[in-house]
């Protein structure tokens, strides 16, 4: 049997309203301050002919889309790694280690990122970097290197800027990522760990042989859908002017007035990569269930 | 290792790790305040508490980050309401029969959801603002409420999918059409399944409500930047701002449990 679709009321009254204010909303662009369209003058933003070898090479908009995933990237590494330490230390048996991870999260999570990224950004580009020598160690390294450090993070000039931010986002970021392996961690029937008790295995042969390679499964989805919020949470950082998507979206605003253009183009680009990792993720959570079933 | 070593935690080995773990917390901050000094940071706290109250003839006048934290609350609070009634009406659009009410609410949750709150922002001010006549403490009320709103609605919908089919059923051989059915039955009982979420919203919303100090809304982050680029007083200010974050947060999470614990339903 065919199925017809029912046009009920409520169709109808959201179709004319739809159609309503979006008639409404162009007529006030044409009309009401007449803005005028200038979508041809996106693409050489989006890309440019390189002088060298005459072919296509990014500009500042897909140079800032690169800076975004390099960023995320990096960050959801570091995090991952703060993020383990901090969710062994919630479910730990010392309260010392627990107390410990129960204020980082806790802190981390109660506070606005904007914050955040003030108080890290500028301890840890003033005095850490500093202190480390990270921008006079670069300046000294040979051409070669200095192209793949371009390529895996930022050119040497936004080098410890881009360091900077990403260990910021990835300190913040870690808080969400305990949470998630603590309770991967805890999802793992009781019956698992008196085993490994029974056996007299230690606890990193306990974790090593027999929970993580069990709670691994259950804690990826979580976590690629963590990297994508730190694809979105990684816009905050464009206030600390590091060269990402958003950030070039407010150089392109300033420099050609084109707003409507410019931001429209902008979340375009950035619906196209987390919706396009969403996809992938739901692909990674569907191999998971068919494996475990 | 095995098990018979380790000693069971009893109350002395509670009291030695509370030490300890007050140690490292003092370690800490006796790092930051010693490591910024040597590099050339001057603290200055004693500068910072006219910013908070001043007295005025006698009595106590609010600072510009208590005049920020008011504006703060208001646009949290507007944006709580707006959000609720944005997220109720998407989360009855996403479960009513009709295809385009459906599309339209899936639409919404799949781009806000999909794109960060400062793009979202800029958009609202730079596009629909000079488009619709909107100022800016409405635009940024509307992008927060938007924002949220998609959230809350999957919260709205995950508790009407829980109440039992059952209820339904009741519902319709009672006669009683669709929005009596939410209205008398349904709502009243996922309401109170959702409060906790719902009021976690508000904690989320006084974190995100940050954000609108990037269009220059003088919330309690805005003026904080105001102060920091006219006195240069960076660290202070920062974590005094991030501590009346945490007190008004930490308040609301101390609501959210007593909540938690006084409203749980049985199921």
């Amino acid at each position: 049997m065919i199925k017809v679709p029912k046009i009920t009321l409520l169709d109808v009254v959201i179709m004319l309203v739809v159609t309503g204010i979006l008639g409404y909303i162009g007529y006030r662009i044409t009309v009401g301050i007449h803005y005028k369209w200038n979508w041809s003058a996106i693409p050489q933003y989006l890309f440019r002919i390189d002088k060298n070898n005459g072919g296509w090479t990014a500009n500042l908009l897909l140079q800032g889309l690169f800076t975004t995933i390099r960023l995320s990237v990096w960050a959801t590494l570091l995090a991952t790694i703060l993020g383990t330490v901090a969710g062994f230390f919630r479910i730990s048996k010392s309260l010392f280690k627990r107390l410990l991870g129960r204020t980082f999260v806790e802190l981390m999570r109660n506070t606005p990122p904007l914050v955040l990224i003030f108080i890290f950004y500028f301890f840890v580009s003033d005095q850490i970097m500093s202190f480390l020598g990270v921008d006079d160690f670069i300046r000294n390294t040979s051409e070669r290197t200095q192209s793949v450090i371009t390529f895996l993070f930022a050119p040497p000039r936004f080098f410890s800027a881009f360091i900077s931010a990403a260990i910021t986002v990835a300190i913040f970021e870690a808080a969400y990522i305990t949470e998630i392996v603590r309770a991967g961690i805890q999802s793992i029937e009781k019956g698992q760990f008196e085993a490994c008790n029974a056996l007299g295995l230690s606890w990193r042969q306990q974790m090593q042989y027999v929970i993580l390679p069990q709670a691994i499964q259950r804690i990826l989805p979580p976590l690629a859908g963590q990297f994508i919020s730190t694809i979105k949470d990684s816009a905050i950082v464009s206030v600390i002017s590091i060269p990402e998507l958003c950030f070039q979206g407010m150089e392109l605003m300033a420099a050609t007035y084109l707003t409507f253009e410019c931001w429209i183009t902008i979340t375009v680009l950035y619906l196209t990569l987390t919706l396009s990792l969403s996809l992938a993720v739901e692909r990674l959570e569907i191999f998971f269930r068919r494996s475990t079933a | 290792m095995s098990i018979y070593q380790c000693p069971s935690p009893n109350a002395s080995t509670n009291t030695c790790d509370v030490l300890k773990y007050l140690i490292v917390m003092l370690a800490v901050l006796w790092l930051i305040s010693v490591g910024t000094e040597r590099l050339g940071y001057n603290w200055q706290w004693y500068r910072v508490p006219r910013y908070i109250f001043t007295f005025e003839d006698g009595h106590l006048a609010a600072g510009p980050l208590i005049l920020g934290l008011m504006v703060t609350l208001q646009i949290s609070g507007i944006s709580l309401l707006l959000s609720f009634a944005i997220g109720l009406t998407a989360a009855l659009f996403r479960l009513s029969d009709s295809h385009a009410a459906r599309f339209l609410a899936r639409c919404y949750l799949e781009i806000i959801r999909n794109t960060p709150l400062m793009v979202q922002l800029f958009f609202i001010y730079f596009v629909l603002g000079p488009v619709l006549g909107i100022e800016r403490f409405f635009s940024a009320v509307l992008a927060l409420s938007l924002f949220e709103g998609a959230y809350t609605s999957e919260i709205f919908r995950s508790g009407i999918v829980s109440i039992q089919k059952g209820q339904w059923e009741a519902a319709y051989s009672l006669g009683l059409g669709r929005f009596d059915t939410y209205r008398y039955i349904i709502m009243p009982q996922a309401i109170r399944r959702i409060l906790p979420p719902l009021t976690n919203q508000g904690i989320s919303l006084i974190k995100d409500s940050a954000l609108v100090s990037i269009i220059a809304v003088y919330d309690l982050t805005m003026q904080g930047q105001v102060i920091i680029a006219e006195t240069f007083l960076t660290f202070e200010l920062w974590f005094t701002i991030a501590a009346i974050y945490l007190a008004v947060t930490m308040t609301l999470s101390v609501l959210v449990n007593f909540l938690e614990n006084h409203l749980s339903v049985q199921v």
